[in-house]
């Protein structure tokens, strides 16, 4: 971006807030169609709790199905993230800048999204707070040998080191609209600004909170999928039982939660008019880092059948001559396509520059993220040890209406984000700009 | 030095980095030494000139992080010795299963201590900006904030202008 010589303070400003202006028609239908389907959702869900679990599908023996694959999806879309705003800025990754606070608003809405399916999946909602850590009226706390524990401090604590690391970048600029508005606007980004002038003092505390943040989140990436995907190793289901899940799942995590990235920045950069900050090479890094964990991905799928093989355990080879060649087989054959072989065409350079190509690949890349949790969950739980204990899951449509109303719930919410608060980072972006100066240079 | 509370000051407001640095020469060779600056964007030039000390934020994630670690541990094994059930056959003081949640609350109270570290030292929130704030200061200016003994503010307000400042606000009052 610093080679860009047409860009300065001014209009960088001018540009980036193009976003906060009044919403067109389009805009509100969008919205009014997301509120629908959110509605949609929250009825099923309704019926879910006066009918009982059993309206979603779930029994014998596949009790996890549809909402714990959206809960493991949505918190993996939430990983890109922490990975752009917090790794990238440790490693000074100039092109950060531009895109990560769009990435870290996914993380928050994901996570958001992420945070309602434990609550769904529960049945019983209203004793949601038995999970909390805190002892219930005969004293017992929760069990924190279980990794369903760790899983719900891993999340707690990664949507609040997000949250923060969010509040704490967007300060300044919420100050820069708050000093370009008048009226009711100035009074409300004037309370969310909290007073930042953008002294020395308040930049020196502000640079050293950033790096810690950054610091303390960037362990986040790798450890809170990891702890998601130990809700399964820990377990001793076929299919579940493996070393790998950990970096298995952080990877594929990374994976979609890029895709999700390119898929909401394309939109936006077109809406706003943002192709001079997040440009085509912007796109083209991230279609790069796809390919990256599309290999990773396709590595971990070929260990897991190596694995599978070589441990001489009838029951491990079983379930994956099952998912290969059984009920799911459909799915598990269109996640290998969609996830490792589909990506591979971005290779060309004239593929991963285009953007309708980018678009398709990256919706790829999030259907085949989505059956991969599928496939890991249903079929393990559907095929285990036992012939007689085994069944198969079909979805109802109170599952489906929910995990629908999920989707439109994310993308509602970030819908809201971009008309409210400035998608890009303003201060960032000067920081890569040449600064005004009298002689020019 | 710190400025005794009601002393008088002037903002400089400069359009460029370059005469804002050149001022930050000068000032302090005029006696001009308590200083603050407000910039768009946090710039090492302007950390140099100043020589401000490292921020404390660090200690408040070092503490914060330290009471998560400890938090994690007596939350864990308190709570079970409270409480001992044998569960799969593990001990009733599990150290790997622990460790987990220990380092995640060593993580989240990290982070929370270094957000608040960062509200205090900063001190925000602030209900209003600084009298003689310029709005133009978080966009595309910068501005030099001096305090001055009252009889030589005369002085301070004719060298800003010719160190370049673009305009000259004042504190309230004075």
């Amino acid at each position: 971006m610093t080679e860009d010589y047409s860009l300065n303070y001014t209009d960088t400003d001018i540009d980036l807030m193009q976003s906060l202006k009044a919403p067109g028609k389009g805009y509100w239908f969008l919205l009014v169609f997301l509120l629908l389907l959110i509605a949609a959702g929250a009825a099923a869900w309704g019926v879910q709790i006066a009918e009982g679990i059993g309206v979603a599908g779930k029994n014998n023996p596949v009790g996890w199905a549809m909402y714990i694959t959206t809960f493991v999806f949505w918190v993996g879309i939430a990983h890109s993230g922490t990975l752009i705003s917090a790794i990238l800025f440790l490693f000074r990754v100039k092109w950060r800048a531009a895109v990560y606070r769009s990435a870290e608003a996914v993380t928050i809405f994901g996570l958001a999204t992420a945070g309602l399916f434990p609550f769904i999946h529960l049945g019983r909602v209203w004793v949601a707070h038995w999970i909390l850590p805190v002892p219930n009226f005969g004293g017992l706390w929760p069990n924190f040998r279980s990794p369903l524990a760790w899983d719900v401090l891993a999340i707690t604590t990664y949507l609040t080191a997000s949250t923060l690391f969010f509040t704490l970048g967007m300060m300044p600029d919420v100050a820069i609209v708050r000093d370009k508005t008048r009226g009711w606007r100035k009074k409300v980004y004037g309370l969310l600004a909290m007073g930042w002038q953008g002294s020395d003092n308040q930049w020196r505390h502000y640079t050293a909170a950033y790096v810690f943040l950054a610091a303390l989140s960037t362990p986040l990436v790798i450890s809170v999928h990891s702890i998601v995907s130990w809700d399964f190793a820990m377990s001793i289901v076929p299919g579940w039982h493996s070393t790998i899940f950990a970096p298995y799942f952080v990877a594929g995590a990374i994976h979609s939660g890029l895709a999700m990235v390119v898929l909401l920045l394309i939109p936006m950069r077109k809406a706003f008019k943002l192709e001079k900050y997040i440009t085509g090479h912007h796109l083209e890094s991230l279609a790069k880092f796809i390919i990256f964990t599309a290999l990773v991905v396709g590595f971990a799928y070929s260990i897991e059948l190596f694995v599978s093989w070589y441990s001489g355990n009838p029951f491990e080879r079983a379930i994956f001559i099952y998912r290969m060649t059984g009920d799911y087989a459909w799915a598990f054959w269109l996640l290998i396509t969609t996830n490792v072989l589909v990506p591979m065409l971005l290779w060309s350079r004239k593929i991963r520059t285009s953007i309708p190509w980018l678009v398709g690949i990256c919706i790829s890349v999030e259907i085949g993220m989505w059956l991969e949790r599928f496939v890991i969950i249903v079929t393990s739980l559907a095929h285990d040890y036992l012939p007689y204990a085994w069944g198969i899951y079909k979805p109802t449509l109170v599952d489906s209406l929910i995990v629908i109303g999920s989707f439109a719930w994310f993308f509602f919410l970030f819908m809201v984000f971009s008309k409210t608060l400035p998608v890009v980072s303003m201060w960032e972006v000067k920081e890569q700009i040449n600064p005004p100066t009298k002689s020019g240079r | 030095m710190m400025p005794t509370p009601g002393q008088p000051y002037r903002m400089g407001i400069f359009a460029h980095l370059d005469t804002l640095l050149a001022a930050l020469r000068r000032l302090p060779a005029d006696g001009f030494r308590e200083i603050e600056v407000y910039s768009p964007t946090p710039h090492h030039e302007i950390a140099h000139l100043l020589e401000r000390k490292p921020s404390p934020v660090r200690v408040f994630t070092l503490v914060g992080g330290l009471t998560g670690l400890a938090t994690g541990w007596v939350m864990t094994i308190g709570s079970t010795l409270l409480f001992p059930i044998v569960v799969g056959g593990k001990p009733i003081v599990s150290i790997p299963p622990f460790g987990v949640v220990a380092y995640i609350t060593t993580i989240l109270f990290g982070t929370i201590a270094t957000f608040i570290g960062f509200l205090v030292n900063a001190r925000v929130p602030q209900i209003k900006v600084v009298d003689g704030y310029d709005e133009r200061l978080s966009s595309d200016h910068f501005g030099v904030l001096v305090y001055s003994a009252p009889e030589r503010i005369i002085e301070l307000e004719r060298l800003l202008t010719t160190l370049g400042a673009v305009t000259i606000t004042k504190s309230q009052g004075l």
